[in-house]
């Protein structure tokens, strides 16, 4: 540690012992001999990383502003489903369908947000929880858009302008294109006027408002960005999966993402990513490893993770500050 | 012919009038519980709608002898129903009493993670497959019709779920509003710090306000799991959101209005089944809740403003 006064975050892009055997590892990874990295573990890599996506994604809004927002995984069932139908219908390239998720998860982040600007903590949780329920209840009802129930079957894989992407490690290091976009988008912000009005509004609202942070923009271009980041992840996921269902979105799909950056710190960038590293793969290991009537019920590891964690940790893992 | 249909029409209404109050009924019950503690500690606690299962459940569990013994029907009922108010109990001095100094979202995030816990520990021991009373271990008369108009029946259970629910609400009103503890209650609804100043013992009144609160919901577990005759672990979920948006609706922290939301949120999902869309019935308690949060969230009779103290 030669520069503690620095929070890993801030490290993150300018300390090459940092950021170097982490690169070489993840881009390694799918080359390990195939005992190690066979097809199954590049999944689960692959899905390690939609999540820490995903994280990253979800900590903008209560990590950075300090809303709790319960309903996240409906943004990435909008961008699940738009880029899932806009493959179907009309076989568009993943570069013209990735942005198109974005911009509707944008929309929606925005549409769901401006309306509960002057709301407080938990009323806010309230409100993204029932949007998020109300998503999932039109996916799975408005049959002629969405089959509903029948799920969505067949979407085309990932392309490069026109070369199919058919390799288990190049969806792999697809994915971790879109992260890294997306880890340098919010590191960048983070550390810009923008974050910092972000800050000012987690800590004290009312203050920040009187000294001049105009809270109603800022906190519509977090709710805008967040819903953009995971309708993104969404958009992946159903090009990499192929198929998706009304059931991949639900309530619980939330409590995992908000889970992630519990553990990790929440508001911390490496925590959020941290969580997703330790928390996504041990899920799997968990379906593996217990019995099946224990597998279904794995998810008490996280309830009990969450409770233990505001208990004992409640800045997580990597807190931002240390005292 | 008209009048035939008429008559049809009219019947299919009155029934699901019937239908619409029982099912507001327990909605009540369950809301009571929210509205309750939210008035005594502010919280959202997300873990009620467990109880209201674990109600069903232990209640399932004792006539049936899934543990080794069977115990007849009313017996299990009363125990199930004490077990569930220490459930809650429990719940507030393990997982909220800790973090009553910290910031609220680090409660509503533990609430959350109790509730997760909660459901997925009912699906390791009891199993994702929906249990039903056997006939022969619940009172026969339950299925039989109490009261008959035309088409339209009233089940002995639909009596007795009427009769539960309002007089519990009854008893629990006289506790609130003429026995020490329920005095004690108000003023910590009112001001906390005053009331610790006066010589309330806060946590002592806290616990009794979660053994209150699920207590009525494990009644309401147990009526549920009778009505639509299916117990399992996520019955919980529904019935909390939907009990959530109804204490929302009548203005949480008001247990009058925590009633009155239940009995037309019942109301609503009958009827908005029934005449608009089944599909969406679910829906319904979720745009009440964001309307109600959205234009007016002090609810019909709430206290607690939108804005931060």
């Amino acid at each position: 540690m030669t520069n503690k006064a620095l929070h890993l975050d801030d490290r993150l892009f300018s300390d090459k012992k940092l950021y170097l055997p982490l690169l070489a590892v993840v881009l390694v990874l799918p080359w390990l001999p195939m005992g190690i990295a066979g097809p199954y573990i590049i999944r689960i890599a692959t899905l390690t990383l939609v999540y820490m996506v995903l994280a990253l994604g979800l900590n903008v809004v209560p990590g950075f502003t300090g809303l709790l927002d319960l309903g996240y995984v409906g943004f990435f069932g909008i961008g699940a489903y738009t880029a899932g139908l806009l493959t179907v219908y009309y076989q568009w390239s993943l570069w013209l369908v990735l942005p198109l998720a974005a911009l509707n998860g944008a929309v929606w982040g925005i549409l769901r947000g401006a309306p509960t600007l002057r709301l407080s903590d938990d009323y806010f949780a309230i409100v993204t929880f029932g949007f998020s329920e109300l998503i999932i209840l039109v996916i799975k009802n408005e049959l002629w858009l969405t089959r509903g129930p029948m799920g969505v079957p067949g979407i085309a894989r990932p392309d490069f302008f026109g070369i199919a992407l058919n390799q288990p490690w190049q969806t792999y290091y697809l994915i971790f294109f879109f992260l890294l976009l997306v880890l340098w988008v919010v590191v960048r912000i983070r550390s810009s006027r923008l974050g910092r009005a972000w800050f000012a509004i987690r800590e004290d609202e009312v203050a920040a408002e009187c000294v001049g942070v105009n809270v109603a923009r800022y906190k519509i271009i977090a709710f805008a960005l967040s819903a953009a980041i995971g309708a993104l992840a969404g958009a992946f996921y159903a090009r990499w999966f192929r198929f998706i269902h009304p059931d991949m979105f639900k309530f619980w799909e939330s409590i995992l993402i908000l889970c992630l950056i519990v553990f990790g710190g929440m508001g911390s960038i490496t925590g959020a990513l941290v969580g997703a590293l330790v928390l996504i793969p041990l899920t799997e290991i968990l379906r593996i490893v217990l019995p099946s009537e224990f597998s279904n019920a794995r998810y008490l590891i996280f309830g009990l993770l969450i409770v233990v964690m505001m208990r004992w940790r409640p800045a997580g893992l990597l807190p931002l500050e240390k005292d | 012919m008209m009048l035939n249909t008429l008559f049809d029409q009219s019947s299919l209404f009155l029934q699901q009038l019937v239908n619409g109050v029982t099912l507001g009924s327990i909605y009540a019950l369950i809301a009571v519980g929210y509205t309750m503690v939210y008035g005594v500690i502010q919280l959202i606690n997300f873990a009620h709608g467990e109880i209201y299962m674990l109600g069903a459940f232990l209640s399932f569990s004792l006539v049936t002898g899934f543990f080794g013994i069977g115990l007849p029907f009313g017996l299990a009922v009363v125990i199930a129903v004490i077990f569930c108010a220490l459930a809650g109990v429990l719940l507030d001095v393990v997982a909220y009493r800790p973090l009553r100094r910290a910031p609220r979202l680090a409660a509503l995030i533990t609430a959350i993670g109790m509730s997760i816990f909660l459901q997925n520990l009912a699906l390791l021991i009891w199993g994702a497959q929906i249990k039903s009373f056997p006939r022969e271990v619940i009172p026969a008369f339950f299925s039989a019709p109490a009261l008959q108009f035309g088409d339209v029946v009233i089940s002995w259970l639909q009596v007795v779920i009427l009769a539960t629910a309002v007089s519990l609400m009854v008893i629990l009103q006289l506790i609130v509003h003429y026995t020490r503890i329920g005095r004690a209650m108000r003023a910590i609804a009112q001001d906390k710090t005053a009331a610790a100043l006066m010589g309330v013992n806060v946590d002592r009144v806290v616990s009794y306000t979660f053994a209150l609160g699920s207590g009525l919901g494990g009644v309401a577990g147990i009526l549920v799991g009778l009505y639509y005759n299916a117990v399992y672990p996520t019955m919980g979920y529904f019935a909390g959101i939907k009990a959530f948006a109804a204490a929302v609706l009548g203005g949480i922290g008001s247990i009058p209005g925590a009633i009155l939301g239940g009995g037309i949120l019942g109301l609503a999902e009958v009827f908005g089944g029934g005449y608009i869309s089944s599909s969406y019935s679910d829906g319904i308690a979720y745009a009440v809740m964001i309307l109600v949060i959205l234009v007016k969230p002090t609810g019909l009779f709430g206290r607690f403003a939108k804005d931060k103290a």
